[in-house]
């Protein structure tokens, strides 16, 4: 995936990033998607932090800022993993929905916080980093699953409980579908030359 | 495609590869002494406290798939060094994680009293009945998630260096000369190293889950898991990690035997089908450890012994076919590596017969919470897995002891692991439950010959790692 966005040229790109974020904020598919938690958390979220990737070309990632800073991809990945986290807790969800001011702060710090970091981060790291991530997203995925599915509660106030079970299904079937790519991608070809610079 | 090995360890490999052996032996050491503890007090010659059975008996088998995985992992880091570069301080911070690993888990046992054996069945860490507090269960499960951090790291570092040389795991597992024309097949150690790490990060992925549920589940009590879903992730992760020990560990049989007797062992087309087979097939026969969970779902209970029948045969036959043909009139000198090797094999390919028997579910319903499981993976762990890493440890070392030294050596270990192995599958035959720390007055005499075998092995093993320790500068040196 990061290997193909990187083949499309930086003007298009940016391009190609700004017009999904504006899209995304247009009002109208902005409340389509936040009625439902489904595709609040797996449509709407994910493809914020891709507008964020997009709007980064590709050559910033060898750029002598990125390089001195973010040796290894470490700190890209680690602001990545921590403003994503915040945004994984059920209640900045029913914030994003109740208050404009989160609503807007979600608006720029997926894309900004997470997903330029990883556009930066991601080509850089070594293959040993990104199979620990892709493992940790696999695990991860299939607890937060879990713990959708086993909730004793209504984890948030804005969504009932069905759609919180869906969710809970859609995240251990998303674990499955990554696991399976990564395996067909293992499988089928790897360019040696990308795991040599590790 | 490379198909010889074209690579020296450094100076700092093989340090570290000493440092695993090293471990290796004083962590199997200490686990033989609970082990030999715990049959002494099932043949009423010692008396321990049943918490202390308990936690001796958690401490064993998890200490003992740990020290299993260490010792393959060595053997296997050694040897796959030699066609691919692989990364010193992935494979030097997996032995620190384990250890630290180790360590909690010894305290979290001994010190906190957490007794749920090596299987952490959900929700027994949580509900411990009074036997160990909370926080002795959450070091206990967090020293097995280090460790399995440590091996996630470590099959990382392999699969980044075979994948740099080789392309794909097809092209690793020899695909296109199994499927292909390809005349270069890559040789065996690639071949078992890339299912290794297929099989093995899929296990790891599925027990780190559970794990990190189990814990969450001691926090927050109100967040449950089906028992029988958290049954399912353990075995799996449980049942492929154990067998990976034995396919890392059987490196060293197609190294070193071709060394031995100058024939190489060059993968054909049976060779590479039976990996491929088997990597699908170790990640499918799990479902024979549930074979007694009437909950499960039926076919897959039939899958289970189905393929559980020939999940591990197709490599055994190949390793222990090619073996026999490599050694056949190859004037091969015999000496203590080599013979240990050669035990080895055969432990792996006995071991695998009582497990095929158990795996039948009509035999298994009677059979399984009896000694002859125990019976079934003490022979081709103790005398398979073991026995290999130990003739590992015989090369690397070359030591000066006499010949009569090192026969004594490999005797009193062979004889002590066959009479406790014995000892386990006739108490199984005899239906003498598992997991008991006190018997009935007609199963002492039996156990008592298990704790004689015990302590031949316990003596056997002093002597064969012994010189490893005495001469440890000089293992790192001569190889």
């Amino acid at each position: 995936m990061a290997e193909i966005l990187n083949l499309i040229p930086s003007f298009r790109r940016i391009a190609m990033g700004a017009g999904l974020f504006l899209v995304l904020a247009a009002p109208s598919l902005r409340e389509v998607l936040e009625q439902d938690m489904t595709r609040h958390m797996l449509i709407q979220l994910p493809f914020l932090v891709l507008a964020g990737w997009l709007l980064i070309p590709a050559a910033a990632a060898s750029c002598r800022f990125v390089v001195i800073w973010d040796r290894f991809g470490i700190a890209g990945i680690l602001t990545a993993n921590l403003a994503a986290a915040y945004w994984m807790l059920p209640r900045s969800l029913d914030n994003a929905i109740a208050l404009p001011v989160f609503e807007i702060a979600k608006f720029i710090s997926l894309p900004l916080l997470v997903g330029v970091p990883l556009g930066c981060c991601w080509p850089r790291m070594p293959m040993l980093g990104k199979g620990f991530v892709m493992a940790n997203v696999v695990s991860m995925l299939g607890i937060a699953g879990w713990l959708y599915l086993a909730a004793p509660v209504r984890v948030c106030v804005f969504y009932l409980s069905d759609q919180q079970e869906a969710v809970g299904r859609l995240l251990l079937c998303l674990a499955g579908a990554i696991s399976l790519a990564v395996l067909f991608c293992a499988f089928v070809g790897f360019r040696p030359s990308a795991a040599r610079t590790a | 495609m490379v198909t010889h090995p074209d690579l020296v360890p450094t100076l700092g490999a093989r340090r570290a590869v000493i440092a695993y052996l090293a471990v290796f032996g004083a962590v199997l050491l200490l686990m033989m002494a609970l082990g030999l503890l715990m049959r002494l007090n099932q043949g009423a010659l010692v008396t321990l406290p049943p918490e202390i059975f308990y936690q001796s008996m958690t401490v064993h088998g998890t200490g003992m798939v740990g020290v299993a995985s260490i010792g393959g992992a060595a053997v296997l880091w050694y040897f796959l060094g030699r066609y691919v570069r692989l990364t010193t301080w992935v494979f030097v911070l997996n032995l620190l994680t384990f250890t630290v690993g180790a360590a909690m888990i010894l305290f979290a046992d001994f010190v906190g009293g957490f007794a749920a054996a090596w299987t952490f069945l959900f929700p027994l860490p949580a509900k411990a009945g009074g036997q160990w507090e909370q926080w002795a269960a959450m070091v206990h499960l967090g020293g097995l998630l280090l460790i399995g951090t440590g091996f996630l790291l470590f099959h990382l570092d392999t699969a980044r260096a075979i994948l740099g040389r080789y392309g794909s795991l097809t092209r690793a597992l020899g695909w296109p000369s199994l499927f292909g024309n390809d005349p270069e097949p890559p040789p065996p150690t690639i071949v078992a190293s890339t299912m290794v790490l297929i099989v093995n990060t899929m296990g790891l992925v599925f027990g780190a889950s559970v794990l990190v549920i189990s814990l969450i589940n001691l926090v927050v009590p109100q967040f449950t898991i089906d028992a029988l879903i958290a049954k399912n992730m353990i075995y799996f992760f449980g049942h492929v990690f154990i067998n990976a020990t034995i396919y890392m560990a059987v490196i060293v049989v197609y190294e070193l035997l071709p060394e031995y007797t100058g024939r190489p062992w060059k993968p054909n087309r049976p060779f590479l089908a039976a990996w491929t087979l088997s990597t699908v097939l170790v990640m499918v026969a799990y479902p024979h450890h549930l074979l007694m969970d009437f909950g499960m779902p039926h076919w897959l209970l039939i899958l289970g012994q189905i393929v559980s029948y020939v999940s591990g045969l197709p490599i055994l036959v190949v390793t222990a076919f090619g073996a026999l043909m490599i050694v056949y009139r190859s004037g091969l000198r015999w000496d203590l590596a080599a013979g240990l090797l050669f035990i080895g094999v055969f432990g792996w390919a006995a071991g695998v017969v009582p497990a095929i028997i158990d795996a039948t579910i009509i035999v298994n319903s009677v059979m399984h919470n009896t000694l002859w499981v125990p019976g079934h993976f003490h022979t081709y762990l103790l005398l398979g897995q073991v026995a290999m890493v130990l003739g590992f440890v015989a090369w690397t070392g070359k030591t000066r002891a006499s010949q009569l030294f090192n026969a004594l050596a490999f005797w009193i270990f062979v004889a002590g692991g066959i009479g406790l192995t014995q000892s386990f599958l006739y108490a199984g035959r005899l239906g003498i439950p598992r997991r008991f720390a006190e018997y009935l007055p007609e199963w002492i005499g039996q156990a008592r010959i298990g704790a004689f075998s015990a302590a031949l092995v316990v003596i056997g093993t002093v002597m064969l790692v012994g010189p490893l320790f005495i001469r440890l500068n000089r293992a790192m040196a001569v190889r």
